[in-house]
């Protein structure tokens, strides 16, 4: 009788493919399967009972621009395989491509274009958002919105989504979330959860938004595998970490950000976790950056490699009341100087930099403007020469590790096109030395 | 046509007699080598395999250009006028139907030649073992960064020309050079550290003095140029990406051009003011 | 052929040229003669535009302050010493100052025939001797044959034998209708090609005759070499001017060309200055006519 059903249902759908999709969906029963061909339907659509929403052939649901495009009022609700496009654009309404308003929800498999928010989850607990690409309105950013957004929605799962060109990616009031193989690109951030617990963030790729990951007033996070590469935007952080506590931070890639991790009051509390193991945090023109209060966090097995400024303090102090090894491990840095004679991958001196150029430029950002010139370099000869001018150092490495971890970088550079170059530099320089040794006439009278 | 041929004939000269001195060939090597060491460690070191932007290889090649391009560039320069006219060489050549321009754009030609040379054979090498080793700088990173070396050399050379002109021997005209090397490449940048630190320089200040410097030109280009914004150089790479943008480009070439053309426009005014013994 | 007119010129401290008036006409030979420092080869250079000057010269009609280069299209010049690309063959020597002349093409073998060359193509400037180096300097300034040869102390830096196979070049191009001015202090060699004789000194002319007259003027017979403690040599010199004597300094003592008959006059003229004559030599002078 259902099946029956579903494909009668299916053939008015496919037969009326101009007519008003809302309201054969409004019509349909509970648990109906409702399979939806190829064509351009007009939205807004509203789903006020359970039900599957299939397009076959990517049909798609244009809003034109008004508001809402479909919004999903009801539990148990599936859509998928659907282009849905064109949201308004009103930031007050907030206007969104996707609004599901209960529970349950499966969005999964839609490509969404043109749109203010994204995927608008309110009090929509164990929901599933999964292989979504969402493209947001090219407007400045302040006028955007955001690709996805959880409002008390527990238990969400999101994976496999692409963001692009939207305000955040954000959690509120939301725990037990998994975020998990994402990608979200050219947004502002990247991630951001707020007052949200119990989240895990895993291989996510986080690029080009101002902000990678971050972390606001929540805790029990773990941020593991993932990518977050040249977030460069006005805060640019890799990862920024707000008044959270309890995380544990494994494995990431961290590179090419202004600011690789920022810690602002983070943990929040005493006890509970605060860990950072494992990642390689490199070519950030700082890798860490905390405020002087920050305590208790705990990096060990970190590889920091050729970030302009290892470790920053932003303001007067130091970062003496974090611990840099655990079970006399500590990290792996570019800049230590030390060696390892018993040879047990530990360096026999402490890693205590204190670099003369790093506390210039820590007093006067200006002077930044000397980076990557000789003068730095024979600043800091200076500096070192003589220890007079050294400053104190900002923390202490008890057991520098010799040899970075392993490394999570991925490894995507492009040696053919270097030895194009190569081949290229050698040969004018090639061309010129035997131009000038076999020249015309002269050469060979 | 005549000036053509005339110059083209002569530069051929300079440029054969620059590739078999030994000065270039020893700043060559030298070049070489400290490009190739920079480029095995840092391609060698972990966490920088691919990572778009300015990767260490860049960074520390910028250092390597930097330091030794000018001191090659001037010295180049400045042994040239000068010591042919120590050997009444200049005289002999000036007896010939041949005008003084014609014998300072040729030396400039034939040894901005031979650096170029140098420059790409370097990095060259550079490149293929970066290429060999599957990571660091990118191919659209060296081939800027060896385009603006060549500017920046010329830059240099002209510069150095301008001294051996004016000089009354080449070794005075050697040492003015590398006082001037020293200067470029530690005085200036020391001046505009003072600049920021002592004097509090406003950003706009500190950004126009460091337009002045073809060294601090060249570096902010090539950041430029890997980046596409001068950020990473704090608030006065800020300000400059914020106000100029796109405009940083014609900005930074401006004024290098300045630092090849003035410098050769004074040299041809000395040499031809001067007697030629 | 080449006008100096109120030609002066200084360096830093001194007045090398002052205010001097020559012509030299088209197809003559003239010598500029004088001691060091008599203003000779700063004249050579002046017209050659090395020098800044004031005054005028004029070559072939021609301003050589405003049009340098034309003028120099006229002129061969041989220096004292050749100071080139020393690691240029011998061969590319030719063929690059023959480009730079604005030849279409040299013919190599032949000009270095013609100076006694031949065969010495692939060697370098540097491995030629001295005299081998200045008869290719003289090849390199008849390429495209200019109607005028500026020649400035040619021999002075050699030897005996290299001396004489370049003045026997030397002595074949006088009388081709060249215009030749030539600075030298060797009364061999102007006697060998100088039509005319402009006497310098301190940078002023002091006479012009010619050069059959300067024989006279000196004397038929002999030059004698003087040696002198070298302290005196200014004061020896002063003592002989004063008598009557074109006596001039080089780099070993004083050379003072002596009529026949008075041979011993200058001994005389010393001994009463009370200046001692360390060592003297003797050198017959030969003839123009003498020469072939």
């Amino acid at each position: 009788m259902r099946v029956v059903a579903s494909i009668l249902a299916l053939l008015v759908v496919a037969w009326a493919r101009a007519d008003d999709l809302a309201a054969r969906i409004a019509a349909a029963a509970p648990g109906d399967t409702f399979e939806v061909g190829p064509g351009v339907y007009t939205g807004p659509v509203r789903v006020e009972r359970p039900l599957r929403l299939v397009g076959r052939g990517r049909p798609v649901i244009d809003g034109r621009g008004a508001h809402d495009i479909v919004t999903i009022a009801a539990e148990h609700v599936e859509i998928r395989g659907f282009v849905i496009r064109h949201s308004g654009d009103d930031l007050d309404h907030e206007s969104a491509a996707v609004r599901v308003l209960a529970g349950h929800a499966i969005v999964e498999d839609n490509i969404i274009e043109d749109a203010l928010f994204g995927i608008d989850l309110k009090a929509a607990p164990d929901s599933v958002i999964r292989g979504n690409v969402v493209g947001g309105k090219a407007l400045d950013i302040a006028r955007r919105g955001d690709g996805l957004r959880l409002w008390r929605s527990d238990r969400t799962l999101v994976e496999g989504n692409t963001f692009r060109d939207g305000r955040d990616a954000i959690l509120w009031y939301s725990s037990d979330v998994l975020v998990r193989g994402n990608v979200v690109d050219r947004c502002r951030y990247g991630l951001h959860l707020m007052y949200s617990d119990r989240v895990t963030l895993e291989d996510n790729d986080l690029t080009r938004n101002s902000v990678g990951v971050y972390f606001m007033y929540s805790n029990q996070l773990t941020l593991t595998n993932n990518r977050l590469l040249r977030n460069r935007g006005p805060s640019g952080y890799g990862v920024g970490l707000k008044e959270s506590g309890n995380y544990r931070i494994e494995g990431n890639l961290i590179a090419g950000n202004r600011v690789g991790v920022y810690f602002d009051g983070s943990p929040f509390a005493p006890g509970g976790e605060a860990l950072l193991t494992g990642n390689t945090i490199a070519v950030n023109d700082v890798g860490l950056a905390l405020l002087p209060s920050v305590g208790g966090n705990t990096f060990t097995g970190n590889s920091f490699v050729d970030n302009l400024e290892q470790l920053a303090v932003l303001g007067r102090g130091n970062a003496s009341r974090n611990a840099f090894a655990l079970n006399d491990r500590g990290n792996f840095w570019s800049d230590y100087v030390g060696y390892d004679q018993d040879g047990d991958g530990i360096g026999d001196f402490e890693h205590e930099p204190a670099h003369l150029v790093e506390s210039l430029l820590d007093r006067e950002p200006k002077a930044k403007l000397l980076l990557f010139s000789p003068a730095e370099q024979a600043i800091e000869f200076v500096g070192r020469a003589l220890p007079f001018t050294r400053p104190d150092p900002k923390f202490r490495d008890p057991a520098p590790l010799m040899r970075p971890p392993a490394v999570a970088a991925t490894k995507h550079g492009r040696p053919a096109s270097l030895a194009l170059a190569a081949a290229a530099l050698a040969a004018v320089g090639g061309l010129i030395v035997a131009g000038a040794r076999l020249g015309p006439k002269e050469s060979t009278p | 046509m005549t000036s053509f041929r005339n110059v083209a004939a002569l530069a051929r000269r300079e440029l054969r007699d620059a590739l078999a001195a030994r000065w270039f060939i020893l700043y060559t090597i030298a070049f070489a080598v400290l490009g190739l060491a920079v480029s095995y460690v840092s391609a060698a070191s972990a966490g920088d395999a691919g990572l778009s932007g300015l990767g260490r290889t860049t960074a520390g090649l910028v250092n390597i250009v930097l330091l030794i391009i000018p001191l090659m560039a001037l010295t180049a320069g400045a042994a040239s006028v000068a010591s042919d006219r120590e050997r009444g060489m200049l005289a002999y050549l000036l007896a010939l139907p041949v005008a003084r321009w014609e014998v300072l754009l040729a030396k400039f030609v034939g040894l901005g030649l031979a650096l170029v040379a140098s420059i790409c054979l370097g990095l060259g090498a550079c490149a293929a073992v970066v290429a060999v080793q599957g990571g660091g700088a990118s191919a659209g990173a060296i081939a800027w960064l060896a385009g603006l070396s060549v500017f920046l050399a010329i830059a240099m050379l002209a510069l150095g020309l301008l001294v051996s002109t004016a000089a009354r021997k080449a070794s005075a005209a050697v040492g003015v050079c590398i006082f001037l090397w020293f200067s470029l490449v530690f005085l200036t940048d020391l001046g505009l550290l003072a600049g920021a630190i002592a004097f509090r320089l406003p950003i706009e200040r500190l950004f126009a003095a460091a337009l002045g410097s073809p060294l601090q030109v060249f570096k902010m280009w090539t950041l430029l140029a890997s980046d596409a914004t001068l950020d990473v150089l704090g608030p006065v790479g800020v300000y400059a990406s914020e106000t100029f943008g796109g405009r940083l480009h014609a900005l930074f070439a401006a004024s290098l051009a300045a630092w090849v053309i003035v410098p050769l426009a004074l040299a041809v005014l000395t040499l031809s003011r001067r007697s030629a013994v | 052929m080449i006008d100096l007119s109120h030609l002066s010129m200084r360096f830093r401290r001194s007045v090398a040229v002052n205010d001097l008036s020559v012509n030299i006409p088209e197809g003559t030979a003239v010598a500029l003669w004088g001691a060091n420092g008599a203003g000779k080869t700063t004249i050579l250079r002046c017209i050659l535009g090395l020098l800044r000057y004031r005054g005028e010269i004029r070559v072939g009609g021609i301003d050589a302050r405003r049009h340098g280069t034309k003028v120099r299209r006229l002129i061969g010049y041989v220096p004292q010493e050749l100071g080139f690309y020393d690691d240029l063959r011998v061969g590319e020597a030719v063929h690059l100052v023959a480009r730079l002349k604005g030849l279409r093409a040299a013919n190599t073998g032949e000009a270095l025939e013609r100076v006694g060359l031949p065969g010495e193509q692939r060697k370098r400037i540097r491995e030629l001797s001295g005299g081998m180096k200045q008869r290719l300097a003289l090849a390199l300034a008849l390429l495209g044959d200019p109607p005028i040869l500026l020649l400035d102390e040619v021999t002075a830096s050699l030897d005996a034998h290299g001396r004489e196979a370049l003045m026997q070049l030397l002595g074949r191009l006088s009388g081709t209708g060249r215009t030749i001015l030539f600075a030298s202090h060797r009364e061999d060699e102007v006697m060998a090609l100088a039509d005319r004789v402009a006497v310098l000194d301190h940078g002023r002319l002091v006479a012009t005759h010619a050069a059959s007259e300067l024989v006279d003027r000196l004397g038929h017979g002999a030059t004698l070499h003087l040696r002198t403690a070298p302290d005196r040599a200014t004061s020896a010199l002063d003592a002989l001017r004063r008598s009557g004597f074109v006596a001039t300094l080089n780099g070993v003592g004083i050379i003072v060309p002596v009529p026949n008959g008075q041979k011993g006059a200058p001994f005389r003229v010393l001994a009463e200055a009370r200046i001692a004559v360390e060592d003297f030599d003797l050198v017959q002078t030969a003839h123009r006519e003498a020469q072939p």
